[in-house]
């Protein structure tokens, strides 16, 4: 076993640290809205086209090295809203780029690995979050497709989406796992409406909010894969989204990380460095495990999913653990640094707001346990 | 037209460095090698003529796997092609044997214009253009901030003086190294460090018939610490800012 990156994963990670650091260094409390500035730049960089063939204009990486970049985008980056935005960008992609027809991925690849349109995907809805397959949002068969009707909630990227990723159900009458599909909604459709973003606990530049379907018509091209296959989509989605979402807490993780380390070596109490009090290294110590042991099992589900098997209960584990060790590293940092880690001046608070979130989206904690429940037959 | 880049790896500026246990240098295994700042205007300068005149872009460094890291971030920029004088590892070498073991790669490319950094960052040595074009007879200018290909084979150059702008025309094949603010270097995009990898890097050994001793020593080396000052203003805020002002005009 060779646990180490390759030299294209080591220039990678490097390139996107030295690009974060210096062309992303506004402070997230500062910007107002979606970054559309820095959106920009991370489309020039072209860390959106990572995972993508050459022949949409991607860059022909595989899924391990994408998990490499995103942790260095996640560690570089202070704005986790950005980070989750673009891996939102990149998510979508994957689906379109694994499930939709030739005639899809030339229509909409290149546009989002250029990052010209904001790329969105709608399950949630306010019924139905961690029960996602118990979707109310309908797609009837019309003429020439479908009528769209439903409201989906908190979508990520959803108030500023140019194209959105539409879960809903098609057919009724059967099980949940067969009667959903996934179909393609482009900003402008009629009855299709983009609600105001929501005002969020953290993550503020993210955009979340509702996306309203009211007899909105999608024309039967539209349809990602094929019709019933939503069910199935949206599980090897979770497995990408479980491993490049965690990707970037690792990265915060590990920077945090090295925050704590440099304010607990600096700052004195009773003669001495706090590092060398015991309840303070301790949590060091936890930190630093977390992003040992996170990067092992990380690696481990993006380097299974590059040899095209199942990771559901790998990725699974990989979000819970990494995703409730970012929460506890972050509050732990924001406790190492004392009443300066309660200002917003040092930062570390606007990261603790941040993780909270990580341990909700894309599955909760608690089923991301009962998912690892079941694949031990409990 | 052929444009050799000469580049060069330094530690991060961001990375704090340790002093060897001898006093005499830096700890190097644990600092992050990137390409020289000054040396990123020079390549950048370099793919621009690629861009708008078709240059052939050659880059070349001196050293062990720090200065191939070099040539790489070269690469991702756009330069096409590398040498790489290997020495053998851990082998240090001065400025002026840095220039003797560049000589003859340098006379084998034959360029029309040489391109490098004003200076090296780490140690602010500036010595190896310099002595390439003394060594070489090519003529040479320091420090440029503008540079244009002009008619017949001949280069304009702009220099920032103290107070004013010194224009120089000068005929190729030349030296010229690069300051601050003549381009903005590029970020080299994620497409173009994943082919920076297979783009070509000769590597070839230093000659053997050049006395590189270098006649000199480090004595030591230290690292300086500043401290801070931390004075602070009591009274009136009118009197206080008359002071801070007063103080930031003699001092800062």
């Amino acid at each position: 076993m060779n646990f180490a990156l390759n030299e294209e994963q080591t220039e990678i990670r490097d390139s996107i640290i030295r690009f974060a650091r210096q062309e992303l260094s506004v402070s997230a409390d500062e910007a107002n809205g979606f970054p559309h500035a820095a959106w920009r730049k991370c489309a020039e960089m072209q860390l959106m086209a990572l995972p993508f063939p050459e022949e949409y204009g991607g860059c022909g990486a595989d899924f391990l090295t994408t998990v490499v970049a995103t942790q260095a985008f996640g560690y570089a980056c202070k704005d986790a809203g950005l980070v989750h935005a673009v891996c939102t960008q990149i998510l979508c992609g994957m689906q379109i780029n694994s499930f939709g027809s030739e005639e899809l991925k030339h229509r909409y690849l290149p546009s989002l690995v250029r990052g010209e349109k904001i790329f969105a995907q709608a399950i949630t809805e306010a019924g139905s979050g961690s029960d996602a397959l118990g979707m109310r949002t309908r797609a009837e068969l019309a003429e020439g497709g479908y009528l769209l009707n439903g409201t989906k909630i908190f979508i990520t990227n959803g108030p500023v989406a140019d194209v959105v990723l539409v879960f809903a159900v098609t057919n009724p009458e059967v099980s949940r796992i067969s009667g959903i599909s996934c179909l393609v909604v482009e900003k402008g459709m009629s009855g299709f409406t983009q609600c105001a973003p929501m005002a969020k606990m953290g993550l503020d530049t993210l955009q979340n909010g509702e996306l309203v379907f009211a007899d909105c018509p999608v024309p039967a091209e539209n349809l990602v894969g094929s019709a019933g296959q939503g069910a199935i989509l949206f599980n090897e989605s979770m497995e990408w989204e479980r491993c490049l979402l965690p990707a970037a807490h690792l990265g915060t993780l590990e920077r945090i990380f090295e925050t704590s380390v440099a304010y607990a070596k600096g700052r004195s109490a009773f003669g001495q460095p706090i590092s060398k009090f015991q309840a303070v290294s301790s949590k060091i110590v936890e930190m630093k495990m977390a992003l040992e042991l996170g990067r092992l099992m990380l690696y481990k589900v993006a380097t299974t999913k590059d040899q095209h098997k199942r990771a559901a209960l790998e990725a699974s584990i990989v979000k819970l653990y990494i995703s409730e060790a970012l929460k506890k590293t972050c509050l732990d940092a924001v406790q190492i640094h004392g009443g300066y880690g309660y200002m917003k001046e040092y930062e570390v608070e606007r990261d603790l707001r941040d993780s909270i979130a990580a341990t909700i989206y894309s599955g909760t904690s608690e089923m991301q346990q009962n998912i690892i429940s079941r694949f031990i037959g409990l | 037209m052929k444009v050799v880049v000469l580049v060069n790896a330094v530690p991060d500026t961001a990375a704090t460095p340790e002093i060897a246990p001898d006093g005499r240098s830096v700890l190097t295994e644990q600092l992050e090698f990137v390409l020289d700042p000054y040396d990123e205007y020079a390549v950048e300068e370099a793919v621009r003529l690629k861009e708008s005149l078709g240059a052939e872009v050659i880059a070349v460094s001196i050293g062990g796997d720090v200065a191939r890291k070099a040539l790489r971030c070269a690469f991702a920029m756009g330069v096409e092609s590398g040498v790489l004088v290997r020495l053998p590892g851990g082998m240090e070498l001065t400025g002026r044997g840095r220039s003797f073991c560049l000589l003859p790669t340098l006379r084998e490319l034959s360029p029309d214009l040489i391109l490098a950094g004003k200076q090296t960052v780490d140690s602010d040595d500036a010595q190896v253009p310099e002595r390439v074009a003394e060594l070489l007879d090519f003529v040479h200018a320091s420090a440029v901030s503008q540079l244009t290909i002009g008619e017949g084979a001949r280069l304009l150059v702009n220099r920032e003086i103290e107070g004013g702008h010194l224009v120089i025309d000068l005929p190729l094949p030349a030296v010229v190294t690069t300051e601050k603010g003549i381009n903005i270097p590029r970020y080299p995009a994620l497409p173009q460090v994943l082919k920076a990898k297979s783009k070509p890097l000769h590597e070839v050994a230093p000659p053997l018939d050049v006395d590189l001793t270098a006649g000199w020593q480090v004595e030591s080396v230290t690292l300086q610490h500043t401290a801070r000052k931390q004075q602070i203003f009591s009274g009136d805020i009118i009197t206080g800012v008359q002071q801070l002002a007063e103080l930031l005009r003699q001092d800062a």
